[in-house]
Protein backbone atom coordinates (compact mmCIF):
# COMPACT_ATOMS: atom_id res chain seq x y z
CA UNK A 1 0.00 0.00 0.00
CA UNK A 2 3.04 2.01 0.65
CA UNK A 3 4.63 1.62 -2.25
CA UNK A 4 1.29 2.51 -4.16
CA UNK A 5 0.59 5.46 -2.00
CA UNK A 6 4.01 6.48 -3.19
CA UNK A 7 3.92 5.71 -6.69
CA UNK A 8 0.66 7.32 -6.67
CA UNK A 9 2.42 10.92 -4.93
CA UNK A 10 5.53 10.54 -7.63
CA UNK A 11 3.00 10.47 -10.67
CA UNK A 12 1.49 13.43 -9.89
CA UNK A 13 4.40 15.20 -9.00
CA UNK A 14 5.76 14.72 -12.07
CA UNK A 15 2.44 15.48 -14.05
CA UNK A 16 2.46 19.16 -11.84
CA UNK A 17 6.46 19.35 -13.18
CA UNK A 18 5.33 18.60 -16.72
CA UNK A 19 2.59 20.96 -16.72
CA UNK A 20 4.25 23.37 -14.39
CA UNK A 21 7.29 23.33 -17.20
CA UNK A 22 4.57 23.52 -20.25
CA UNK A 23 2.50 26.52 -19.13
CA UNK A 24 6.02 28.79 -17.91
CA UNK A 25 6.95 27.55 -21.71
CA UNK A 26 3.74 29.05 -22.72
CA UNK A 27 4.41 32.23 -20.50
CA UNK A 28 7.88 32.62 -21.72
CA UNK A 29 7.12 32.32 -25.44
CA UNK A 30 3.89 33.28 -26.34
CA UNK A 31 2.63 36.55 -23.62
CA UNK A 32 1.39 36.95 -20.42
CA UNK A 33 -0.53 38.84 -18.23
CA UNK A 34 0.95 42.00 -16.09
CA UNK A 35 -1.42 44.04 -13.71
CA UNK A 36 0.38 47.87 -13.22
CA UNK A 37 0.87 49.83 -11.15
CA UNK A 38 1.91 53.56 -10.87
CA UNK A 39 1.04 57.16 -12.85
CA UNK A 40 3.57 57.04 -15.16
CA UNK A 41 1.74 55.51 -18.13
CA UNK A 42 -1.39 57.81 -17.25
CA UNK A 43 -3.56 58.46 -19.01
CA UNK A 44 -2.96 55.05 -21.56
CA UNK A 45 -2.66 52.85 -18.62
CA UNK A 46 -3.58 53.47 -15.27
CA UNK A 47 -2.58 51.88 -11.54
CA UNK A 48 -4.43 48.57 -11.24
CA UNK A 49 -5.21 47.94 -15.10
CA UNK A 50 -4.38 44.50 -16.20
CA UNK A 51 -2.73 44.06 -19.59
CA UNK A 52 -1.66 41.21 -21.77
CA UNK A 53 2.17 41.70 -22.82
CA UNK A 54 3.13 39.06 -25.58
CA UNK A 55 6.84 37.94 -25.99
CA UNK A 56 6.59 36.90 -30.09
CA UNK A 57 7.60 40.67 -30.58
CA UNK A 58 10.57 40.92 -28.35
CA UNK A 59 12.30 37.08 -29.86
CA UNK A 60 11.69 38.26 -33.06
CA UNK A 61 13.29 41.73 -32.41
CA UNK A 62 9.95 43.36 -34.25
CA UNK A 63 9.87 46.11 -31.44
CA UNK A 64 9.04 49.30 -33.14
CA UNK A 65 8.49 52.99 -32.11
CA UNK A 66 5.88 53.85 -29.97
CA UNK A 67 5.36 50.32 -28.73
CA UNK A 68 4.65 49.70 -25.36
CA UNK A 69 6.51 47.40 -23.97
CA UNK A 70 7.33 46.04 -19.95
CA UNK A 71 11.03 45.39 -19.51
CA UNK A 72 13.01 44.49 -16.06
CA UNK A 73 14.06 47.22 -14.70
CA UNK A 74 17.76 48.27 -14.80
CA UNK A 75 18.05 48.81 -11.22
CA UNK A 76 16.29 46.65 -9.47
CA UNK A 77 16.08 43.24 -11.40
CA UNK A 78 13.43 42.28 -9.18
CA UNK A 79 10.90 44.81 -10.25
CA UNK A 80 9.52 45.15 -13.91
CA UNK A 81 8.87 48.71 -15.56
CA UNK A 82 6.08 50.06 -18.31
CA UNK A 83 7.22 52.13 -20.93
CA UNK A 84 6.91 53.28 -24.49
CA UNK A 85 10.00 52.84 -26.62
CA UNK A 86 10.75 56.18 -27.71
CA UNK A 87 13.40 55.82 -30.00
CA UNK A 88 15.39 52.64 -30.71
CA UNK A 89 19.45 52.12 -31.53
CA UNK A 90 20.80 54.93 -33.65
CA UNK A 91 17.74 56.87 -33.01
CA UNK A 92 18.73 60.73 -31.92
CA UNK A 93 16.24 61.53 -28.83
CA UNK A 94 15.58 64.55 -27.30
CA UNK A 95 16.89 64.58 -24.10
CA UNK A 96 15.90 68.32 -22.57
CA UNK A 97 12.58 69.01 -21.24
CA UNK A 98 9.72 70.69 -23.51
CA UNK A 99 10.53 74.11 -20.91
CA UNK A 100 14.47 74.08 -21.67
CA UNK A 101 15.83 76.62 -23.81
CA UNK A 102 18.79 74.92 -25.26
CA UNK A 103 17.46 71.47 -26.73
CA UNK A 104 19.88 68.31 -26.13
CA UNK A 105 19.99 65.40 -28.12
CA UNK A 106 21.49 62.18 -27.62
CA UNK A 107 22.00 59.05 -30.18
CA UNK A 108 20.44 55.70 -28.59
CA UNK A 109 23.61 53.50 -28.70
CA UNK A 110 23.47 50.03 -30.38
CA UNK A 111 21.69 47.13 -28.59
CA UNK A 112 19.71 49.70 -26.56
CA UNK A 113 16.13 51.43 -26.45
CA UNK A 114 14.49 55.07 -24.77
CA UNK A 115 12.06 54.26 -22.70
CA UNK A 116 9.41 56.95 -21.58
CA UNK A 117 6.55 57.13 -19.90
CA UNK A 118 3.03 58.86 -21.50
CA UNK A 119 2.79 60.69 -18.42
CA UNK A 120 6.16 62.89 -18.77
CA UNK A 121 5.74 64.95 -15.13
CA UNK A 122 5.35 61.47 -13.42
CA UNK A 123 7.35 59.13 -14.91
CA UNK A 124 11.04 57.60 -14.18
CA UNK A 125 12.80 56.45 -17.62
CA UNK A 126 15.39 56.87 -19.84
CA UNK A 127 15.43 60.96 -19.38
CA UNK A 128 16.69 59.91 -15.87
CA UNK A 129 18.92 56.46 -16.34
CA UNK A 130 19.62 56.48 -20.07
CA UNK A 131 18.92 54.20 -22.47
CA UNK A 132 17.66 50.96 -21.52
CA UNK A 133 19.55 47.71 -23.13
CA UNK A 134 17.22 45.86 -25.38
CA UNK A 135 18.06 42.56 -23.63
CA UNK A 136 16.02 43.80 -20.20
CA UNK A 137 13.05 44.42 -22.67
CA UNK A 138 9.90 41.21 -21.74
CA UNK A 139 7.36 41.74 -24.14
CA UNK A 140 5.26 43.97 -25.86
CA UNK A 141 1.42 45.43 -24.40
CA UNK A 142 -0.50 44.74 -27.06
CA UNK A 143 -4.17 44.33 -24.99
CA UNK A 144 -5.89 45.82 -22.81
CA UNK A 145 -8.03 43.66 -20.33
CA UNK A 146 -9.09 45.30 -17.35
CA UNK A 147 -11.18 47.49 -16.18
CA UNK A 148 -13.85 45.92 -18.54
CA UNK A 149 -15.08 49.02 -19.93
CA UNK A 150 -11.66 49.84 -21.53
CA UNK A 151 -10.70 46.26 -22.90
CA UNK A 152 -8.84 46.79 -25.96
CA UNK A 153 -5.94 48.28 -27.75
CA UNK A 154 -3.79 50.58 -26.53
CA UNK A 155 -3.40 54.61 -27.72
CA UNK A 156 -1.05 56.11 -29.43
CA UNK A 157 1.46 58.18 -27.67
CA UNK A 158 -0.02 61.31 -26.22
CA UNK A 159 3.34 63.15 -25.97
CA UNK A 160 3.92 63.18 -29.32
CA UNK A 161 7.87 62.39 -28.50
CA UNK A 162 7.97 59.22 -30.89
CA UNK A 163 10.77 59.49 -33.30
CA UNK A 164 9.87 59.13 -36.93
CA UNK A 165 11.79 57.19 -38.76
CA UNK A 166 11.83 57.26 -42.19
CA UNK A 167 12.24 54.27 -42.98
CA UNK B 1 -20.55 -7.37 -52.64
CA UNK B 2 -18.25 -4.81 -54.71
CA UNK B 3 -20.11 -2.21 -53.45
CA UNK B 4 -19.44 -3.28 -49.55
CA UNK B 5 -15.76 -4.06 -50.38
CA UNK B 6 -15.44 -0.56 -51.52
CA UNK B 7 -17.38 0.91 -48.43
CA UNK B 8 -15.07 -1.23 -46.37
CA UNK B 9 -11.90 -0.11 -47.85
CA UNK B 10 -13.33 3.68 -47.42
CA UNK B 11 -13.77 2.83 -43.69
CA UNK B 12 -10.30 0.61 -43.29
CA UNK B 13 -8.54 3.72 -44.88
CA UNK B 14 -10.55 6.41 -42.79
CA UNK B 15 -9.60 4.67 -39.62
CA UNK B 16 -5.63 4.25 -40.60
CA UNK B 17 -5.65 7.71 -41.73
CA UNK B 18 -7.00 8.62 -38.11
CA UNK B 19 -5.15 6.63 -36.33
CA UNK B 20 -1.93 7.84 -37.44
CA UNK B 21 -3.01 11.37 -36.96
CA UNK B 22 -3.73 10.54 -33.80
CA UNK B 23 -0.02 8.96 -33.46
CA UNK B 24 1.25 12.19 -34.67
CA UNK B 25 -0.22 14.56 -32.68
CA UNK B 26 0.25 12.31 -29.67
CA UNK B 27 4.34 12.17 -30.83
CA UNK B 28 3.73 15.93 -31.23
CA UNK B 29 2.36 16.18 -27.63
CA UNK B 30 5.34 14.35 -25.98
CA UNK B 31 7.76 16.38 -27.65
CA UNK B 32 6.77 19.12 -26.64
CA UNK B 33 5.86 18.43 -23.39
CA UNK B 34 9.92 17.18 -22.70
CA UNK B 35 11.00 20.26 -24.78
CA UNK B 36 9.49 22.49 -22.58
CA UNK B 37 10.53 20.64 -19.18
CA UNK B 38 14.51 20.33 -20.70
CA UNK B 39 14.04 24.28 -21.48
CA UNK B 40 12.99 24.59 -17.85
CA UNK B 41 15.54 22.47 -16.59
CA UNK B 42 18.43 25.09 -19.06
CA UNK B 43 16.61 27.58 -17.22
CA UNK B 44 16.39 26.95 -13.80
CA UNK B 45 19.55 24.53 -13.32
CA UNK B 46 22.18 25.09 -15.74
CA UNK B 47 23.68 24.92 -19.46
CA UNK B 48 26.56 24.34 -20.75
CA UNK B 49 28.26 27.12 -22.58
CA UNK B 50 31.09 27.07 -25.52
CA UNK B 51 33.25 30.21 -25.42
CA UNK B 52 35.07 31.68 -27.42
CA UNK B 53 37.58 34.66 -27.94
CA UNK B 54 40.54 35.91 -25.98
CA UNK B 55 39.00 37.88 -23.45
CA UNK B 56 39.21 35.55 -20.62
CA UNK B 57 42.36 34.34 -21.11
CA UNK B 58 44.36 32.41 -19.28
CA UNK B 59 41.19 31.30 -17.15
CA UNK B 60 39.31 30.79 -19.52
CA UNK B 61 40.66 30.52 -23.45
CA UNK B 62 38.85 29.83 -26.80
CA UNK B 63 36.72 26.79 -27.69
CA UNK B 64 36.52 25.76 -23.69
CA UNK B 65 32.99 24.50 -23.11
CA UNK B 66 32.25 25.41 -19.60
CA UNK B 67 28.88 25.18 -17.69
CA UNK B 68 26.83 27.91 -16.61
CA UNK B 69 24.74 27.30 -13.10
CA UNK B 70 21.77 29.80 -12.98
CA UNK B 71 20.24 29.26 -9.45
CA UNK B 72 23.01 31.56 -8.32
CA UNK B 73 21.42 34.15 -10.48
CA UNK B 74 17.87 33.73 -9.48
CA UNK B 75 19.15 33.32 -5.90
CA UNK B 76 20.78 37.14 -6.19
CA UNK B 77 24.08 34.79 -4.60
CA UNK B 78 26.33 36.46 -7.28
CA UNK B 79 29.71 37.54 -5.82
CA UNK B 80 32.57 39.09 -6.59
CA UNK B 81 35.17 37.32 -8.27
CA UNK B 82 32.82 34.97 -9.72
CA UNK B 83 32.91 34.41 -13.57
CA UNK B 84 29.45 34.84 -15.20
CA UNK B 85 27.65 34.76 -18.73
CA UNK B 86 25.91 37.60 -18.97
CA UNK B 87 23.34 39.14 -22.09
CA UNK B 88 26.01 41.76 -24.16
CA UNK B 89 24.27 45.07 -23.48
CA UNK B 90 25.07 45.58 -27.23
CA UNK B 91 23.14 43.07 -29.14
CA UNK B 92 20.88 40.70 -27.33
CA UNK B 93 21.69 38.06 -29.88
CA UNK B 94 25.57 37.63 -28.13
CA UNK B 95 26.15 36.83 -24.66
CA UNK B 96 29.61 37.58 -22.88
CA UNK B 97 31.97 36.11 -20.22
CA UNK B 98 33.56 37.83 -17.78
CA UNK B 99 34.44 38.10 -14.05
CA UNK B 100 32.09 40.45 -11.77
CA UNK B 101 34.94 42.89 -10.44
CA UNK B 102 32.50 45.46 -8.16
CA UNK B 103 28.27 44.79 -7.14
CA UNK B 104 26.38 47.58 -6.13
CA UNK B 105 27.71 50.34 -3.99
CA UNK B 106 31.24 49.05 -4.66
CA UNK B 107 34.02 51.51 -5.59
CA UNK B 108 35.79 50.68 -9.06
CA UNK B 109 39.12 51.78 -10.25
CA UNK B 110 38.65 52.90 -13.70
CA UNK B 111 41.40 54.00 -14.60
CA UNK B 112 44.46 52.08 -16.80
CA UNK B 113 48.09 50.85 -14.65
CA UNK B 114 49.80 53.47 -16.74
CA UNK B 115 47.51 55.81 -15.63
CA UNK B 116 49.02 58.61 -13.69
CA UNK B 117 45.89 59.75 -12.02
CA UNK B 118 43.92 57.25 -10.41
CA UNK B 119 40.03 57.43 -11.51
CA UNK B 120 37.17 56.13 -9.58
CA UNK B 121 33.44 55.16 -10.12
CA UNK B 122 30.65 53.63 -8.08
CA UNK B 123 28.64 51.03 -9.28
CA UNK B 124 25.31 52.18 -9.38
CA UNK B 125 22.04 50.17 -7.56
CA UNK B 126 21.24 47.03 -9.60
CA UNK B 127 24.06 47.19 -11.91
CA UNK B 128 28.18 45.15 -11.88
CA UNK B 129 31.13 45.70 -12.83
CA UNK B 130 32.75 43.38 -15.25
CA UNK B 131 35.76 43.30 -16.58
CA UNK B 132 37.88 39.81 -18.79
CA UNK B 133 40.87 38.66 -16.82
CA UNK B 134 43.04 39.39 -20.02
CA UNK B 135 43.22 43.04 -19.42
CA UNK B 136 44.70 43.84 -22.67
CA UNK B 137 42.47 42.15 -24.98
CA UNK B 138 39.32 42.69 -23.25
CA UNK B 139 36.43 45.01 -24.30
CA UNK B 140 34.43 45.09 -20.56
CA UNK B 141 32.74 47.88 -17.58
CA UNK B 142 36.09 49.76 -18.62
CA UNK B 143 34.41 50.58 -21.81
CA UNK B 144 30.57 50.19 -21.39
CA UNK B 145 30.14 51.05 -18.05
CA UNK B 146 28.44 49.10 -15.40
CA UNK B 147 25.94 46.32 -16.88
CA UNK B 148 22.61 46.05 -15.51
CA UNK B 149 22.51 42.77 -12.98
CA UNK B 150 19.12 41.49 -14.87
CA UNK B 151 21.37 40.66 -17.63
CA UNK B 152 23.52 38.39 -15.86
CA UNK B 153 22.30 34.57 -16.95
CA UNK B 154 24.34 32.62 -14.93
CA UNK B 155 27.37 32.19 -12.45
CA UNK B 156 30.54 29.87 -14.73
CA UNK B 157 31.38 26.82 -12.10
CA UNK B 158 32.61 24.24 -13.98
CA UNK B 159 35.02 23.68 -17.15
CA UNK B 160 35.14 20.92 -19.43
CA UNK B 161 38.65 21.96 -21.21
CA UNK B 162 38.30 20.82 -25.31
CA UNK B 163 40.35 21.49 -28.18
CA UNK B 164 44.24 20.54 -28.03
CA UNK B 165 43.78 18.34 -25.18
CA UNK B 166 42.91 14.72 -25.89
CA UNK B 167 42.07 13.67 -22.37
CA UNK B 168 38.26 14.66 -22.26
CA UNK B 169 38.93 13.80 -17.92
CA UNK B 170 40.36 17.43 -17.43
CA UNK B 171 37.22 19.03 -15.19
CA UNK B 172 37.87 22.14 -13.31
CA UNK B 173 35.81 23.00 -10.44
CA UNK B 174 35.62 26.34 -8.56
CA UNK B 175 37.24 28.26 -10.61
Amino acid sequence: MFRSALGKTLGFVGYTIQYGCVAHCAFEYIGEFVACSGPSMEPTITSHNVVFSERLSRHLCRIENGDIVIAKSPFDPHMNICKRVIGLEGDKVCTSGPSDVFKTHQYVPKGHVWLEGDNLRNSTDSRSYGPVPYALIRGRVCLKLWPLHHVGALNQSPTGRVVRRSD
